[in-house]
């Protein structure tokens, strides 16, 4: 079964007296292990797509199955707690809270659910996450104190901390430069290989889209190619 | 829980912006604690400064009525009052017997109208104690004429420029005995007093047995007892013990709040009883709160006036926050769009800007409490003089304050719910906000 399934979607956002079509009918599906880029020049829909997928927006038609689950007709509260519970985000502008620090952004999501670990056990996962993107020694510092590439590091780790089944990430290095956006692709690849999380991110880097599994190219809000380059990496190899 | 750490955190992030909104409340505490603080204290103040005026914090006199209805108020029999004093078990500081009258003094064609207290010099300490002269002495109270009579006055320094008189000189006193006939008498000034205010100046003092010989009085008589009691707060209470004690001992005009009648309520505090058919003597007991029950209205005025102040400031001061933090809501748009998108539910986003303005108004509301005391402090220590206009208002020339802890508690509540209901609005926006919309924003 997909992990994500879109079927049919349209979404038209009104602008003025006119409509823009940012997508426009796509129907694909995603495996369970993907490592899938979702690739096209600025304004083709890959964002709405990637909003759509995350349950941050609803499509205007069309239906969009998570776990196959259909999300249309949820309330806000399940939609929240679906969201908690299954996706991880990572932003262009790596949207991280500026009065926590790097410890505390992390551990930031165990805390909205509704069961939480303990403390010790809490800090000693979101320890190792931190280890594992390589900023134990920014551990107490605050964003602005971070490199570009190392916020986007924080993003990882928090997008990763609720061990969501899905990991979406959008365009997460257009604001890194090409060596330091490179390593946080490669940071991505090796959790998917690692920990099986489908990663899903949008960008328009051919160098990047290369790297991925499956890539989905988008023209103007329609599919112009869904092609698998490799085989999605089988789940249960999850990590801590 | 995080929220608590990032309300906090959040608040520091503005420091200009926290500090202005959290002053413009700490200004709001600081004015409604000093209305609260110098009302709680005035009512005592001014309970006090009248205390000393009238001699006493309980007050009992008598009537006595003829068969044909004529009355006169002497206190010729003292026991029922002495055995209700020790029955009663009322605890008492001092006693003192007074007898006074109203009657114009004259001096080469000057005349002014006093209130002349009679006291016993040789016994009483009191008047020697709160009287502070400026020329002459007690000594002189204790001289006796050639008619062997002690006629000597003290005057207020007021009373004596406006008569022109000095130590020694003769004054006429003319006034009404009390079966209402005219009588004249002469007082030589013994001594002029300093001038405590608005209020001193209507009391002269002579000796008791000489007022009582003007009064027709039969000697050894007076007209008022008053006793201090060490609490002044304990009147009420006291006064009941009393009054059931003088009741099992005589005839005794039912109690009445001055407040009874709002017509005129010192009026009303003399009218009961009078529609009874009695002869004989009966007693009367006041306090000084059926006195200046109108004093405990003021400061319920006073207390009142100060909520509407709280009220009409937070008023002003909750749009600045509303703005605000709609403001606010703007420039964390974003911080709120990634929060939901990781699963924060609605009502912890409100939640989280809630707190936050309840932080505000704590932090200002401490500030606001921290400045009254400081203002209260140096105020109390700054001397306005004892002839200062509002002297009945200070003590002993000093303004002093006093807070009820559950006064700056229900002001605080209200301060903290006002400033909470402000950000509601802009919160509960900011918590309705799409994810999506949020961040593309």
């Amino acid at each position: 079964m997909s992990i994500v399934a879109l079927e049919s979607v349209h979404k038209v956002y009104p602008l003025g007296r006119t409509e823009v079509k940012a997508v426009n009918g796509v129907t694909f599906s995603i495996e369970r292990g993907d490592f899938i880029s979702i690739a096209g020049p600025s304004g083709s829909g890959k964002s709405t797509i990637l909003n759509l997928i995350g349950c941050i927006d609803t499509p205007t038609s069309g239906r969009v199955l998570i776990d196959g689950n259909e999300t249309g007709g949820l309330t806000d509260r399940e939609i929240t707690a679906l969201r908690h519970r299954f996706i991880g985000f990572i932003f262009q502008s790596f949207n991280l809270v500026p009065v926590l620090n790097v410890f505390e952004n992390i551990e930031f999501p165990l805390l909205l659910g509704k069961e939480t670990a303990n403390r010790k056990d809490r800090a000693e996962y979101v320890d190792f996450l931190i280890e594992a993107v390589g900023l134990t020694q920014w551990r107490d510092h605050r964003p602005n104190e971070l490199s570009g590439g190392q916020r986007q590091r924080v993003a990882i780790a928090r997008a990763l901390v609720t061990k969501p089944q899905v990991v979406l990430a959008d365009e997460p290095t257009a604001n890194l430069d090409s060596k330091t956006g490179n390593a946080i692709i490669e940071l991505m690849k090796r959790i998917n290989r690692d920990l099986s999380t489908t990663f899903i991110f949008s960008t328009h880097d051919p160098s990047i889209v290369d790297i991925a599994d499956h890539v989905i190219r988008l023209h103007d809000g329609v599919i112009t190619e869904d092609r698998r380059t490799r085989d999605a990496v089988p789940s249960g190899a999850a990590g801590k | 829980m995080k929220l608590v750490l990032i309300a906090l955190r959040n608040l520091n992030r503005q420091k200009r912006r926290t500090y202005l909104l959290g002053g413009a409340i700490a200004f709001g505490i600081l004015i409604v604690t000093l209305i609260n603080g110098f009302a709680g204290s005035f009512v005592i103040n001014v309970s006090e400064n009248f205390s000393q005026l009238l001699a006493g914090h309980l007050f009992v006199s008598a009537v006595e009525r003829s068969d044909d209805g004529r009355e006169r108020r002497i206190v010729g029999d003292e026991q029922p009052i002495l055995g209700a004093l020790e029955a009663s078990g009322v605890p008492i500081v001092t006693v003192t017997r007074r007898s006074d009258f109203s009657g114009a003094l004259f001096f080469q064609g000057t005349s002014v109208r006093q209130n002349i207290v009679g006291a016993d010099w040789t016994r009483e300490r009191f008047l020697r104690d709160r009287l502070v002269l400026v020329d002459g002495s007690f000594e002189n109270m204790l001289r006796t004429g050639a008619d062997g009579r002690r006629n000597g006055i003290i005057l207020t320094r007021d009373i004596a420029r406006r008569l022109n008189v000095e130590i020694d000189d003769r004054v006429v006193v003319r006034m009404q005995t009390v079966d209402r006939q005219q009588n004249v008498g002469e007082f030589v000034v013994a001594a002029i007093s300093f001038d405590p205010g608005l209020f001193g100046q209507l009391s002269a003092y002579a000796d008791l047995d000489y007022v009582n010989e003007l009064l027709l009085v039969p000697a050894g008589s007076y007209q008022t007892i008053g006793v201090f009691i060490p609490d002044i707060q304990a009147i009420d209470e006291s006064a009941e013990t009393l009054y059931a004690a003088l009741t099992e001992r005589a005839n005794v005009f039912p109690r009445t709040r001055g407040s009874d009648d709002p017509e005129n309520p010192v009026a009303a505090l003399f009218d009961s009883g009078d529609d009874e058919e009695w002869t004989g003597t009966r007693y009367r007991l006041l306090t000084l709160n059926d006195i200046l029950s109108e004093v405990q209205q003021i400061v319920l005025l006073l207390n009142g006036a100060a909520l509407v102040i709280l009220l009409v400031l937070f008023l002003i001061i909750m749009v600045g926050i509303t703005n605000t933090f709609r403001m606010i809501m703007f420039e964390r748009v974003k911080e709120i769009g990634t929060m939901r998108a990781l699963g924060m539910q609605r009502r912890r986003v409100l939640l989280s800007f809630l707190l936050e303005a309840g932080f505000l108004a704590i932090g200002g509301i401490v500030v606001g409490l921290a400045l009254a005391g400081v203002v209260m402090f140096f105020v109390s220590r700054i001397f306005m003089g004892l002839d200062s206009p509002i002297f009945i208002l200070l003590k002993n020339g000093y303004f002093t304050f006093r807070l009820l802890p559950v006064q700056v508690a229900m002001n605080s509540v209200i301060v903290t719910i006002l400033t909470v209901l402000a950000a509601y609005v802009p919160s509960r926006k900011a918590a309705q906000m799409r994810p999506v919309d949020a961040l593309r924003a």
